[in-house]
């Protein structure tokens, strides 16, 4: 029972990191109708300013972080206006390969300034520690990780719900013509859409570089992230958070009862299995095209 | 009628002289060039140990400037291949066919290795000192490919008898990656454990896109192993080391001579590598510096390793090299090479350089002692290079303190 238990409580926390880079991708895919694979690395490019603030440059943390943050909003919103916005009438598999193409661009610019060797990023709290209730242990940084998690998805719901910005964003996400028609500027909110998703990814990339940076660190959380998506649905925010849960959950489960050499790619399987039963995601409205 | 016989005369000898000296030349070689290439991750997960390439690089450029060897400078020919073999393949034949290679030297990873070895053995090209254990490279041997790397078996072998013998423990686990790596440590633990009666109490394999390692560490919790083998790559190191303490694991952590890059662990494990036993391939002789004593790669005593700190790294790395194991390992692992071809001589053939390094016995640099020997077909060893292999344990100023001298390891066959 206590392995049990730990395993859940292991799935959850690992979730909460891969419901983060999910969040990041279903803002895009409402705004911009991708599937975003740049979404990795627009939290690796802020992640390594981050660590070249922190080691190089000795900045405090609390200047640190926010720095990295505005420039992940910057960079998002640049890479919406700067490339995206100039592909001409582009189809969803244009849009995709745009995408592909600016992953390749920033990891190789990653990899090229900063090297390729692995480093561990100073952050506040220890990776060592843990907390320890009954026979089951959570890691300070595992549950840093859930409480930052669920402060943004409380966040972003009540920006979407009540504030001008996010009730603008919903309305464009949802008919972009109409938007234009009632006054709201839809360029503009799409970039910042951008620059939001990035904000959240480079959350999430935070989060995982006390324990390692490196070029490639972003992949995996990236693709469960939005194997929790698609798992959730595409254009469900609470569905790309339930959905990362799961494949949190369920990822750890088969790894400890069924088959750990199989473990990564169980979250595979479950896209699978969900695009089988139900394309749209378990948590999305019935899949309808705007036209 | 003379005139035309003069003229043919000379034709003839322009032509047999032309034959000859086709003949007597060699590919990759000129009067004042000798052609080597390498590839080597510069790119993609595999990159940290793209340092390999670069070291030897250096080296080169050292030998380069002491006067090359017989009057022929080395010109080296790096490429980035990714660690994807399909690009390793395309690198290797652009270089051969377009420019011409002598020998090739090092190159990192089975897998690439594995894609390019009968291209270039088919060919009769040397390929010597391929930077990775796997047996492979001389089962069966081939006469043109020289293994310089000991081989993974032994750093398994050597930890687990230490662990039994010298520590006193009886439940030994191991965490390796799921390759050729990883699975030569299974064996050679399992092969030597049984020597004792003993089995490894978790064998856990460890994918290497996997990033989390609660499901490995609470597998190893619950088997109550006393030590853990991790025969993975550093970043899983770092990994299950740190979610260990996380989950109050603390085993005696012993690994091999991939993650011996003791500055680089301690830094990406935030210092949790202290106190891990690890297996070594040079870098220091411990015969030496003498068991019990503490040497420290980036100051070191050894001679050889010195020089080339002086010589090689300082001069001809990057400004932004780290002065590191895996830097350093691509010079250790072209060593017998170079000495080879300053026995050959003037006249250099690829079949004279083979010739001297069957002749290499005992030779020592920077890792341990290298042997070879005439090649048989059915005889591994004559291509094994180095067969022994010493422990060292991290200290917390990242330095390492000598545990063993070196200890030669037992070959098993594939399959036995």
């Amino acid at each position: 029972m206590v392995d049990f238990l730990q395993m859940v409580l292991s799935g959850i926390a690992v979730g909460s990191s891969y419901a983060l880079m999910g969040l990041g991708m279903v803002l895009i895919y409402k705004a911009s109708e991708v599937p975003n694979f740049v979404q990795g690395e627009m939290a690796l490019l802020p992640v390594f300013i981050a660590f070249m603030l922190l080691s190089t440059y000795n900045i405090p943390y609390y200047i640190a972080f926010p720095a990295t943050l505005i420039f992940a909003f910057i960079l998002g919103c640049f890479l919406e206006f700067a490339i995206l916005r100039r592909a001409k009438e582009p189809n969803i598999l244009g849009l995709i390969i745009i995408t592909i193409g600016m992953e390749m661009m920033l990891l190789g610019f990653v990899s090229w300034k900063f090297g390729a060797d692995q480093r561990a990023m100073p952050f506040p709290i220890s990776t060592y520690d843990s907390i320890i209730i009954g026979d089951v242990f959570i890691s300070s940084l595992d549950l840093l990780t859930l409480v930052v998690a669920l402060v943004i998805m409380l966040t972003l719901f009540l920006f979407f719900r009540f504030s001008r910005m996010g009730v603008a964003m919903k309305a464009t996400q949802m008919n972009e013509n109409a938007a234009a028609l009632m006054g709201i500027k839809t360029k503009q909110i799409r970039m910042v859409t951008w620059g939001i998703s990035a904000v959240v990814g480079c959350v999430a990339g935070l989060l995982a570089a006390p324990v390692l940076v490196e070029p490639y660190m972003m992949w995996g959380p990236m693709l469960k992230g939005f194997a929790g998506a698609v798992v959730g649905g595409m254009t469900s925010l609470p569905g790309a958070v339930f959905g990362a849960y799961i494949v949190g959950i369920v990822e750890h489960l088969f790894g400890g009862y069924i088959s750990i050499e199989f473990k990564s790619v169980v979250a595979f399987a479950i896209i699978v299995i969900v695009l089988c039963i139900k394309p749209s995601g378990l948590f999305a409205r019935h899949y309808v095209k705007k036209v | 009628m003379k005139k035309y016989l003069v003229y043919v005369l000379t034709f003839m000898t322009v032509v047999v002289l032309g034959l000859a000296f086709n003949a007597a030349a060699e590919e990759g070689i000129t009067d004042t060039e000798i052609h080597i290439g390498q590839w080597g991750p510069q790119t993609g997960p595999a990159a940290p140990w793209g340092a390999v390439a670069r070291g030897t690089d250096a080296y080169f450029k050292m030998i380069n400037e002491e006067g090359g060897i017989h009057g022929r400078k080395l010109v080296h020919h790096y490429f980035d291949d990714g660690y994807n073999p399909a690009k390793t393949m395309g690198g290797v034949k652009q270089l051969q066919e377009d420019i011409g290679m002598f020998a090739w030297v090092s190159g990192v990873g089975t897998a690439p290795g594995l894609a390019v070895k009968d291209y270039l053995m088919d060919r009769k090209i040397p390929w010597i000192g391929p930077s990775a254990g796997s047996r492979h490279w001389i089962e069966p041997p081939n006469k043109y490919l020289f293994n310089t790397y000991p081989l993974y078996l032994g750093d398994a072998q050597l930890l687990c008898k230490y662990a039994v013998e010298t520590l006193g423990f009886k439940n030994i686990a191991i965490a390796y990656q799921n390759d050729d790596y990883g699975k030569q440590g299974l064996e050679g633990a399992q092969k030597q454990l049984a020597k004792s009666g003993l089995k490894l109490v978790a064998e856990i394999p460890v994918n290497v896109a996997d990033v989390d390692m609660k499901p490995h560490i609470m597998k190893f919790r619950n088997s109550e192993a006393e030590a853990v083998l991790l025969f993975v790559g550093p970043g899983h190191v770092a990994r299950l080391q740190g979610t260990g303490k996380a989950m109050q694991f603390e085993p005696q952590w012993m690994t091999s001579t991939t993650c011996g890059d003791i500055p680089l662990m301690m830094a990406i494990t935030k210092g949790g590598y202290a106190g891990t036993i690890l297996a070594s391939f040079g870098m220091m002789d411990p015969t030496a510096v003498g068991i019990g004593n503490i040497e420290d790669v980036n100051a070191s005593t050894h001679p050889v390793l010195k020089k080339y700190h002086e010589e090689a790294f300082k001069k001809f790395a990057a400004k932004e090299e780290r002065w590191g194991l895996t830097f350093a390992a691509g010079m250790g692992y072209v060593e017998p090479m170079i000495e080879a071809l300053k026995n050959c001589g003037r006249d250099l053939t690829r079949e004279k350089l083979v010739a001297e390094m069957e002749k290499i016995k005992d030779f020592q640099g920077i890792m341990g002692k290298v042997s070879f020997a005439p090649f048989k077909a059915n005889d591994p060893s004559c291509r094994i290079g180095q067969t022994t292999v010493f422990l060292a344990q991290a200290t917390a100023d990242a330095k390492a303190k000598v545990l063993t001298d070196w200890v030669k390891t037992e070959y098993i066959p594939m399959g036995k």
